[in-house]
């Protein structure tokens, strides 16, 4: 097998259901050169040490002209700057902490908390419109609304615009995973639409809120005077574009994956139907078995880097694959088995350094409440195909239908 | 019941802080303060948190107690 054809592997939609066997062939190479200016790492500690790494970027503008043109590196032209995702210090964790400000600890330690009880209600009120179905689309009727309807609630977004903003998300969520033998051109098209729409709307609701701000997130982003200065409105737009592609793109696979994988092991579902407080351990351990990002492929160096006897370029592109040091046999014992009761658990599916993920404790309440609740209330639930459909996305991996059957729902 | 944070592992993600905030805070960006004697009320709060350590720095006695006087928090949407 050559090296070239081991990536294209990955990427082949044929290999959507279960990359696993790939990774495990990466691994034998923990840094694989494929081509010029392209680096693939596969091991656990590898992939740590880099993201730890201060000579690695996540800015595009480091890559080499002649890395920029690899594999998935072609960017949306966008109007607005890079967001925090996209940045190194020091703008990155300026932009990061502003963004944080309204979100979480120091500042404002008690708002994921506090939304406990309104993701309570919106898991109940979309599992009990199911209605009498005995067969739904966990992704269209539950994982992909969930994580939207919830950014909405934390953003600010008005009730009666809550409809708007699903379909502006569905269309650009469609966009980043083409269907096969669909009009490129159109396809980009109609995504464009959909991005402007939103940005415009973005600027009308920040337009709203710096006039009458409310306790939501967004009020507080704009009109907030920290000792980081206030956002650019185009930082406010990049920052709200990130917080709501970001925050329901990856939701919706790690509550599916979960759902797919309670099924597959019906007695760790018995489980979770019988004691909730298993939940929080087995959301941990699916963040190791199947991350809804599967790799990270917008890394670069900035100075050559010599790591498992191999010496990465200036301006390559590096991709790490989280995914695979999540199964690295050297750093967890039997790592193709999925054990919720593993003690150590120290998995990569947030990421780990400064660009670990921002959203990691809204989506493990969102994961925790999600898993529990549809287990407790589906009677009999079982896959009516296995694998099911999956998206083209090789990235941000997970099922694009999950059909469950199932005998009737439970109060 | 009791806890103890392993502060030379500790690398400020604050994943406690938001599952937790009963317990543990931030000072600032990187240090953090606890109650190393939580309250048996709190036992579910803290167990989310020290899951969800990517550094696993929590450490707390007894993890597997019953919840005790402890309402479970998920048992709210029932």
């Amino acid at each position: 097998m050559t090296q070239e054809t081991l990536l294209r592997q990955i990427i082949d939609y044929d290999n959507r259901a279960d990359p696993y066997p790939l990774y495990a062939e990466l691994r034998k190479t923990p840094v694989r050169q494929e081509g010029d200016e392209l680096f693939v790492v596969s091991t656990y500690w590898e992939i740590k040490s880099l993201l730890h790494d201060p000579r690695i970027s996540s800015d595009a503008r480091n890559l080499s002209p002649g890395a920029a043109g690899t594999l998935l590196q072609e960017e949306e032209a966008s109007p607005l700057p890079p967001s925090f995702l996209r940045l190194d210090p020091p703008e990155h964790d300026r932009l990061r902490r502003m963004t944080m400000r309204p979100f979480g600890p120091p500042e404002t330690p008690r708002r994921i908390h506090n939304m406990r009880g309104e993701l309570a209600r919106i898991v109940t009120d979309l599992i009990d419109g199911f209605g009498d179905r005995k067969q739904v689309d966990i992704v269209d009727d539950f994982s992909y609304p969930f994580p939207v309807t919830v950014i909405c609630r934390l953003l600010g977004v008005p009730r009666e615009d809550e409809a708007r903003f699903h379909t502006w998300a569905d269309t650009i969520a469609a966009g980043l995973d083409p269907a096969p033998g669909q009009d490129a051109g159109e396809q980009h098209r109609v995504t464009q639409q959909a991005r402007t729409e939103l940005g415009m709307y973005l600027s009308g609701l920040i337009d709203e809120r710096s006039g009458a701000p409310g306790d939501d997130m967004l009020s507080e982003l704009v009109t907030q005077h920290g000792p980081d200065g206030q956002m650019t409105r185009a930082e406010l737009l990049s920052t709200a574009s990130l917080l709501l592609i970001a925050g329901h793109e990856t939701t919706v696979n790690l509550i599916t994956n979960g759902m797919l994988t309670l099924l597959r092991n019906p007695e760790v579902l018995g489980r979770l139907r019988e004691d909730a407080r298993l939940a929080v351990p087995l959301v941990e351990e699916l963040l190791r078995f199947e991350p809804p990002v599967q790799l990270l492929p917008q890394r670069t160096t900035l100075a050559d880097i010599d790591i498992a006897g191999t010496t990465i370029p200036e301006g390559a592109s590096v991709w790490l694959v989280l995914a695979s040091g999540n199964r690295d046999p050297q750093r967890f014992p039997d790592p193709d088995r999925f054990d919720p009761d593993r003690k150590d658990i120290q998995h990569l599916g947030f990421g780990s350094g400064i660009h670990n993920c921002f959203g990691a404790p809204l989506a493990r309440l969102e994961a925790q409440l999600a898993l529990t609740e549809l287990t407790r209330r589906l009677d009999g639930p079982r896959l009516v195909e296995d694998p099911p459909p999956y998206r083209q996305n090789a990235v941000l991996r997970g099922p694009r239908h999950l059909n469950v059957a199932f005998d009737g729902l439970r109060s | 019941m009791r806890l103890v944070v392993d502060l030379n592992r500790c690398q400020g993600y604050a994943q406690c802080a938001f599952l937790a905030p009963d317990v543990f805070a931030m000072h600032g960006e990187e240090s953090l303060l606890y109650n190393p004697h939580a309250e048996a009320a709190q036992r579910e709060q803290v167990l989310r948190a020290a899951t969800a350590c990517p550094v696993q720095a929590i450490l707390v006695e007894d993890p597997d107690a019953a919840p005790g006087a402890a309402e479970d928090e998920l048992s709210h949407v029932r």
